[in-house]
């Protein structure tokens, strides 16, 4: 007997993550390019991050453990954290003392369907979230599209 | 189904995005196997809005060993809830659950399943999957022992004849 099983990809994984966090940014859109293309850059984070991610300058992995890493991150706006990470295809997690952002992905169609996440890890978290989602949201979803559409 | 440690739980509910990632990993499966047979083809939606209910309530969870539980009966509400909002057509409804071992549910479960109400489709789960009695399976559904048990009796008749009469008429 078999019985069937419902489907949870990882976008709709990375929706569920993000009920935990009040305030949490949460922008999704689908990007013009394969799955497979997407996540050559978003699967290497050393190189695929910088200039991507907001405020990553750069990002080094100290260690690695599988899917487990840890990364030392320094950005443009004077940041420098240690991240804990997961990285995994279609899904990655980072962590620092202050802050915490994920990303899933899966195929759709021709497209790639894309969720990123972030939220603050601060008192008043629920407070600062709206209006920063609200101010950063758009920029930041405009820049993975703009990243991944093909040049005419 | 393998448990989380408590101390996972206990960092997730801290806000600990490594331990909450850890707990997802854990849970995801899970619910996926309890909406698949409630929710059918609303499971994808059924398992993400029960995991969203569990990821924000998870920190008002008071002993990490009751998380499964709690998951089972938040995945199996919202599984009937948002299969319920489909309104999808029942095709040859069977008026009530199959009983245990009914040739039926091994030869096409899903046939079965199709043909059932959600809360039926809840009934079966709880029952034939999770292997609660019928005492539990109605507090978790929110109607009365007794509707549950009816259900289940005057499911034996119903669905044998149903059988039966398909049988004949192969």
């Amino acid at each position: 007997m078999t019985w069937p099983v419902g489907e949870l990809d990882e976008v709709r994984r990375l929706r569920a993550l993000a009920a935990s966090f009040p305030g949490v940014l949460l922008e999704e859109a689908v990007l013009p390019s394969t799955f497979e293309d997407v996540w050559a850059v978003l699967g290497d984070p050393e190189r695929g991050f910088p200039g991507l991610v907001p405020d990553v300058r750069t990002l080094r992995v100290t260690e690695r453990h599988g899917e487990r890493m840890r990364a030392a991150v320094r950005g443009r706006s004077g940041l420098r954290g240690r991240f804990d990470m997961v990285l995994r295809p279609g899904w990655c997690l980072m962590q620092s003392r202050f802050l915490v952002f994920g990303m899933g992905a899966v195929a759709a169609g021709d497209g790639t369907r894309f969720a990123y996440m972030a939220a603050l890890r601060v008192p008043g978290a629920r407070v600062l979230g709206p209006p920063v989602r609200r101010l950063l949201g758009p920029l930041i979803l405009r820049r993975f599209v703009r990243r991944f559409t093909p040049e005419a | 189904m393998s448990g989380v440690d408590p101390d996972v739980v206990r960092r997730a509910q801290r806000g600990d995005l490594m331990a909450l990632h850890e707990v997802l990993d854990v849970l995801t499966p899970y619910v996926r196997r309890l909406c698949g047979p409630i929710a059918l083809q609303d499971a994808p939606d059924a398992a993400q809005e029960a995991l969203i209910v569990v990821m924000r309530n998870l920190k008002d969870l008071r002993e990490p060993a009751a998380l499964f539980g709690w998951v089972r009966v938040v995945a199996v509400r919202e599984a009937v809830r948002v299969a319920k909002q489909s309104a999808r057509a029942v095709p040859a409804p069977l008026a009530e659950v199959p009983a245990p071992g009914d040739p039926a549910l091994a030869a096409d479960v899903r046939d079965v399943l199709d043909r059932l109400s959600p809360e039926h489709r809840a009934v079966l789960v709880l029952r034939d999957l999770e292997g609660l009695d019928e005492e539990t399976a109605a507090r978790m559904l929110r109607v009365p022992a007794g509707t549950v048990r009816s259900r289940l009796f005057r499911a034996r008749a119903s669905f044998r004849r149903n059988w039966r009469d398909e049988g004949a008429a192969r």
